[in-house]
């Protein structure tokens, strides 16, 4: 029962964070390894809202709504250290761009989606006008594109800008409940987002008009990570993980864990980097 | 330790209601893994995310978890609606603010216990002619706004019978009409 990491074994996992704990779960394929699911970290005075992972470093990010801060552990092992802790109000979503080495996150408080190097250092508020609740936030780091949701009750929406905040514009706005997570899949250039409200989950490919997809009959989705053909949410009604497949539109399995509280952010924490290099990185 | 071979290897765990418990095996730290719902921590003296209270007396006399209180002023889809020790609401929406989401937020007035949204904190919307240093607060009930001289309505946007200007921004000035040629 680690308060600092142990390191996991080789292969695929999901991480996903239970207020004052992330678990991991191994994945076999699609498959989730259900009985060998653990927890990577207590943290028990901490919340933890959003998860990101960097696959180079192997190190789990998260957000802690309770003092509020930004964290970071090294999945080899190794005790948990804070990287922000100045200046957040209810600091959500979290995405790491692991070619430039940025993380990016949502403050639903401050109504605020900033920027620093993994390190917390070169911090910079990149947008704060016209968000209301932004959550979810994911990067392509390929194409140097940004992707959030925002739940606003009267103006829900998916938004996108580049990497540095220019080119910001609206996604999605129409048929919108409450997005509250989403995912972009690095190998099928696909993201999806997780609808609370209209329990669904959405997909397109950003660059192709008319790749919209939907599928039915979410429960309440809070967060959502992808891998190939398949999702995993975060689940607020059953407090579980839930795999759906893309390919035949269905739920495939679902996984409670022991602690019956509800579940937050979910990532993959993959094996290795996906291939690909962008200007910032070289530059 | 259950090898040690003495009567006390196993004791029961620090838990509530005799839920199951680990030892972390660097710091021997005795460490409550199935705590009641609504509550959480290495002894289950916490209160999870959208509950609060003190549910082993850590900080005073013992207080259950219990959902946040925030008068339906506070939205089931956001995170850390209320502090988890005191109970002190952190998002209220609708306009309300104050512990409980329970008063108007300032520059609002009205019933922030309204049953329906649209009927609890509406802006008071002060006329900024006619009001003391061009305020935009207001009395959070009445939605009385405090009005310059001779200035009146709730806004302050009208002047008093017998007085005109209201655009000076000093008050409304008396029409001192004639008597004798003035109809009133």
């Amino acid at each position: 029962l680690p308060t600092a990491v142990t390191p996991l074994p080789p292969g695929t996992h999901l991480l996903f964070a239970q207020a004052g704990k992330i678990g991991h779960l191994p994945l076999e394929g699609s498959s989730m390894k259900k009985e060998e699911a653990k927890t990577l970290l207590h943290v028990p005075e901490k919340v933890i809202i959003g998860l990101a992972f960097d696959c180079v470093d192997k190190m789990v990010y998260w957000t802690d709504i309770s003092e509020p801060s930004i964290g970071r552990a090294s999945l080899h092992g190794g005790e948990p250290t804070t990287i922000i802790r100045q200046d957040l109000g209810s600091p959500e979503g979290l995405a790491v761009d692991h070619l430039g080495r940025n993380l990016f996150w949502t403050d639903s408080y401050l109504d605020r989606i900033e920027v620093s190097k993994l390190d917390g250092t070169q911090r910079r508020v990149l947008f704060e006008t016209h968000l209301v609740n932004p959550r979810g936030i994911v990067v392509d780091p390929v194409r140097g594109n940004l992707y959030w949701t925002d739940w606003d009750r009267d103006n829900p929406k998916i938004e996108t800008s580049y990497m540095d905040g220019r080119n910001r514009r609206i996604l999605a706005q129409d048929n919108l409940g409450l997005p509250n997570g989403l995912t972009f899949d690095p190998f099928s250039s696909q993201l999806c987002w997780v609808d609370a409200g209209t329990h669904r989950a959405e997909c397109l490919h950003p660059e192709r008009p008319g790749s919209h997809r939907a599928l039915e009959g979410l429960q309440y989705p809070f967060a959502v990570t992808s891998h190939g053909k398949n999702l995993y949410y975060t689940d607020w009604k059953t407090n579980s993980v839930i795999a759906m497949d893309l390919a035949i539109s269905k739920e495939t399995d679902a996984f409670h864990p022991h602690k019956q509280t509800r579940p937050y952010g979910i990532t993959m924490a993959l094996a290795q980097c996906p291939q690909g290099h962008n200007y910032c990185s070289v530059n | 330790d259950s090898t040690a071979g003495t009567n006390s290897d196993c004791q029961p765990c620090p838990c509530p209601g005799g839920s199951s418990c680990a030892v972390v095996p660097k710091t021997k730290e005795v460490v409550c893994t199935n705590c009641p719902t609504g509550t959480t921590g290495k002894r289950c003296e916490l209160c999870d995310d959208g509950y609060f209270g003190d549910p082993l007396g850590s900080n005073g006399p013992v207080r259950l978890c219990r959902l946040c209180q925030c008068n339906d002023n506070i939205d089931p889809n956001a995170v850390g609606n209320c502090n988890r020790l005191t109970g002190e609401c952190l998002k209220c929406i609708y306009n309300t603010a104050g512990f409980y989401c329970d008063r108007c937020k300032e520059g609002f007035f009205g019933n922030p216990l309204a049953p329906n949204p649209a009927d609890k904190c509406k802006a008071c919307s002060c006329n900024p002619y006619g009001t003391m240093r061009q305020q935009s607060n207001c009395n959070s009930v009445t939605g009385q706004c405090e009005c310059l001289p001779h200035v009146s309505g709730r806004d302050c946007s009208a002047c008093d019978p017998g007085f005109y200007n209201l655009h000076s921004g000093q008050g409304c000035e008396r029409c001192d009409c004639h008597a004798l040629g003035s109809t009133n």
